[in-house]
């Protein structure tokens, strides 16, 4: 009894040992047949997973069914292609027939069958990769590319037509991730073209045939491509050149035409302007400073001058009543000459705004001899106008003076006092002579006549010959031509400048008649014996219209003297006859005047309740009254 | 003028007749006897353009195969797939490299064209049938019709090489006998009949592949100089 129960205690101790120990047989898992391939369509082999061995030394066994029959082999060889694998050699293995393949997975506690795979070996071919692969370096014209050639595997049996593969390679730069696939069919050789210069090429090629699997990729060929680049980079260098080149002589003429196309494409936008004026004063605001600023400070001119040696400088006209009376009419064309200047000379406005005016300026200048000493003088004119635009109502004779000589007697310019200032004759506030003044106002008028627009104008129109036409004399006999007003009174306006020059060269003082061959009118002046004479210079021909230079109510005869039969004898014959020989006055007029010194030189005695001038001039009207004249 | 019409349709009929004969000519005739006045082709050029045929009409097979395993077997038991002979099993073809090369020219062209024979009915069958798969678009019929031409104008140019070859002296006369392989298979003709569809693609996938690579062998034995 206690044997029994302690052999059945062992025997149970025998049976639970295993499973107290921990360890657990089993039969074995099911294998699973992975894949089968072969390489050449010739072989074949097969490769399986096996399960769980359960612990136990287990063995594999593969059997295979060929299509048509129920036999069943197992496989020939289960090494040569490595662990859990089946070879099938050439005898083995028939193409186009159908293997029913198993695997059974065995150990001591029993068996596993994997389920069967049906193989048919045309379907699983997997061909080696290709070898012998060769990568060249060949030129087109220059331009490399790369030459790829290789040959199919060697099981592969492609020279019967056993198989037919097709081909694909793989190229990359080495730095790069990715590969450019070529499908190259069933050729051996491939171009690879447009390679980056000095660039390292990997180059791979695999194989498939027509109903089958890719091959590996073949190992891998390097091939670095040479630096062909240079004579691109010589091109380049070449373009950068003459870029540059093109480029500095862009430059340069843009820079040369700056200034043009500065005003062509931003044309200058014209802004008030007033000459002394500062915007910067402006925006300081200080009031004061600004105005002062415009003030010119030689104006109006204090410095005082010899008023005589200013004379000198002036013509003397001698203007009749009638014409005083016309002076006070062509005031408004002085207006008119003012505006007319005003207008061209106004210098300080925005440049580019064409007047009409200026066309009379032009002509002013071309119709000067002395063209440039004229130029300035008009300009010299225009400048004082302008300046004393604001200022002419104001100022004197004296200022106007001044202003005008004292600057100019230094450089010997022209010297024409500004027209601006107004001819009348009732400034006579000013130290100087009534006539002076009135030598003034003639003046002004002939000078403002010169740029008077209004030939329609009669009495201008009177004025203006009469003053000038003996003056111009037979040094410019053309001007007696018929010309338009305007041109004559130019020309007139010229001539009494270069007739100031001659003025300003000459001594003050006495003049000859016949100084000089132009057209001056000397002017005299008032000496202690009170006697005013009217010189006409010239010494041609010329005529005289409307008026005589010399007016017919006065006639001034000097007295030489009165002798014992109480005769007076007027000196006035003599200098008549001087004045005649050079003078323009027509006969008529001369004939006036003459009668009475006729009459003079026959010594007729004067009565002496003769009516005498007061100055000792002897009116020879009355005494035409004798018989004997 | 009604005389004037009739003689001008009747030019114009004959003219048409004229043309459509012209136009019904087609292709170049092949000149077996190399006479002159015919455009001769070369039996390596034969032989490539039969090769292609045979690559074309084993694609179409194979499409058709694998749309039929996707519509039709969504089990892949093919256990009993296997149990089923194709009808073209009794004729002995090569199942291996060395057995194709060993099998003389003439022997190999005449299983070729055994094969070829051996499917032209059944091909024609089974494109009919494809009417009754409502599964099937038109495209896998119009395969099937094209799969059934193609037998027939492959089986055609493999005479002509066959004929080729004999001329050239490459084979000798034996091949004869290949002028009416219709009587080999009348006793065969019914069992192709019990085979199912799938079957019947399986069995046309196969023997197309081997027409394909016979082809090939031949290629490469008499005429190796391009693509051996």
């Amino acid at each position: 009894m206690k044997k029994a129960v302690e052999l059945v205690l062992l025997l149970l101790l025998l049976f639970f040992t295993p499973h107290i120990m921990g360890k657990r047989y089993s039969p074995p898992g099911k294998p699973t047949l992975t894949r089968c391939r072969s390489p050449e369509k010739e072989t074949f082999t097969c490769w399986w997973e096996p399960g769980s061995d359960g612990g136990l030394p287990t063995t594999h066994a593969l059997y295979y069914r060929k299509e048509s029959s129920e036999r069943v082999y197992e496989c020939p060889d289960y090494h040569t292609a490595g662990e859990n694998s089946c070879f099938f050699n050439k005898n083995d293995t028939s193409i186009w027939v159908n293997y029913n393949i198993t695997v059974v997975a065995t150990n001591t506690l029993g068996s596993a069958f994997s389920d069967p795979v049906d193989v048919d070996v045309v379907y699983i071919v997997k061909p080696n990769p290709p070898e012998k692969q060769t990568v060249t370096i060949m030129e087109d014209k220059g331009w490399p590319f790369l030459r790829v050639s290789w040959e199919p595997p060697q099981k592969a049996d492609t020279r019967s037509g056993w198989i037919t593969l097709i081909y694909e390679l793989r190229v990359k730069l080495e730095e790069e991730n990715e590969w450019e696939m070529h499908l190259a069919g069933h050729q051996k050789t491939f171009n690879i073209f447009s390679l980056r210069s000095g660039g390292k090429y990997l180059v791979e090629v695999r194989c498939k045939p027509d109903h089958g699997f890719w091959s590996e990729w073949s190992s891998t060929s390097y091939i670095k491509v040479p630096d062909y680049f240079h004579r691109e980079k010589s091109v380049w260098i070449l373009l950068t050149i003459f870029s540059a080149f093109i480029f500095l002589i862009l430059t340069w003429l843009l820079h040369m035409n700056s200034r043009s196309l500065k005003n062509c494409i931003l044309p200058p936008v014209p802004g008030p302007k007033i000459k002394g004026f500062d915007n910067q004063l402006l925006k300081n605001g200080k009031s004061d400073e600004i105005f002062s600023a415009l003030m010119v400070s030689n104006f109006p001119p204090t410095t005082s001058s010899n008023y005589e040696d200013l004379l000198v400088e002036y013509l003397e006209v001698y203007v009749p009543v009638e014409q005083e009376l016309m002076q006070e009419e062509s005031k408004d064309l002085h207006g008119g000459c003012l505006k007319c200047e005003r207008s061209t000379s106004d210098s300080d406005s925005g440049r580019g705004s064409c007047d009409s005016h200026t066309l009379l300026m032009d002509k002013c200048g071309e119709t000067k001899e002395e063209g440039r000493h004229t130029d300035r003088a008009s300009s010299r004119m225009l400048t004082e106008a302008q300046r004393h635009q604001k200022g002419w109502e104001k100022d004197t004779l004296t200022y106007a003076h001044g202003d005008m000589v004292s600057p100019d007697m230094s450089n010997g310019r022209v010297k024409t006092w500004p027209s601006v200032f107004s001819p009348l004759p009732q400034y006579s506030s000013n130290p100087l002579d009534k006539q002076s003044s009135l030598e003034m106002a003639k003046q002004h008028c002939l000078s403002t006549s010169s740029c008077l627009t209004q030939p329609g104008h009669s009495t201008k129109e009177a004025l203006g010959p009469s003053n000038w036409d003996f003056c111009l004399g037979n040094k410019q006999p053309h001007l007696l031509h018929p010309q338009t007003q305007v041109g004559r009174q130019l020309q007139a306006h010229s001539e009494v400048n270069i007739s100031n020059i001659g003025r300003k060269q000459a001594p003050a003082g006495l003049q000859s008649p016949a100084l000089r061959s132009t057209e001056y009118v000397e002017v005299q002046r008032v000496n202690e014996e009170d006697l005013v004479l009217l010189q006409p210079v010239v010494s041609g021909c010329g005529r005289i219209e409307g008026y005589p230079q010399m007016p017919k109510g006065k006639d001034y005869s000097k007295v030489k003297g009165v002798d014992s039969d109480n005769m007076l004898l007027l000196q006035r014959e003599v200098m008549e006859e001087d004045w005649w020989t050079g003078n323009c006055y027509t006969s008529s007029t001369v004939n006036t005047t003459q009668k009475p010194t006729a009459c003079i030189h026959t010594a007729m005695p004067v009565q002496g309740d003769m009516a005498l001038a007061m100055n000792g001039y002897v009116d020879t009207a009355t005494m035409c009254t004798l018989p004997t004249c | 003028m009604p005389g004037n019409i009739r003689s001008v349709s009747f030019v114009v009929l004959v003219c048409l007749l004229f043309c459509s004969r012209l136009t019904s000519v087609g292709a170049t005739p092949i000149c077996t006897n190399a006479h002159a006045g015919c455009h001769v082709l070369s039996l390596s050029n034969l032989f490539d353009r039969v090769i292609q045929h045979s690559a074309r009409m084993h694609g179409i097979s194979n499409d058709l195969h694998s749309e039929f395993e996707q519509y039709f077997l969504p089990s892949r038991n093919q256990i009993g797939r296997v149990s089923r002979n194709c009808h073209t099993s009794t004729i002995l073809t090569p199942n291996g490299k060395e057995n194709a090369q060993k099998m003389a020219r003439e022997e190999l062209t005449e299983v070729i064209l055994k094969l070829l024979v051996a499917w032209r009915d059944p091909l024609w069958h089974f494109h009919h049938s494809m009417a009754h798969y409502d599964d099937f678009n038109n495209f896998s019929s119009n395969k099937a019709l094209e799969m059934s031409d193609m037998v027939h104008e492959l089986r055609k140019g493999v005479e002509k090489v066959a004929e080729k070859m004999q001329v050239l002296g490459i084979t000798s006369n034996t091949v004869n006998s290949l002028t009416s392989p219709e009587a080999l298979l009348p006793s065969e003709s019914a069992e192709w009949r019990l085979m199912k569809d799938y079957d019947l693609l399986y069995c046309f996938r196969r023997d197309s592949n081997k027409v394909q690579n016979y082809l090939k062998i031949l290629k490469c034995r008499i005429v190796p100089e391009h693509g051996c």
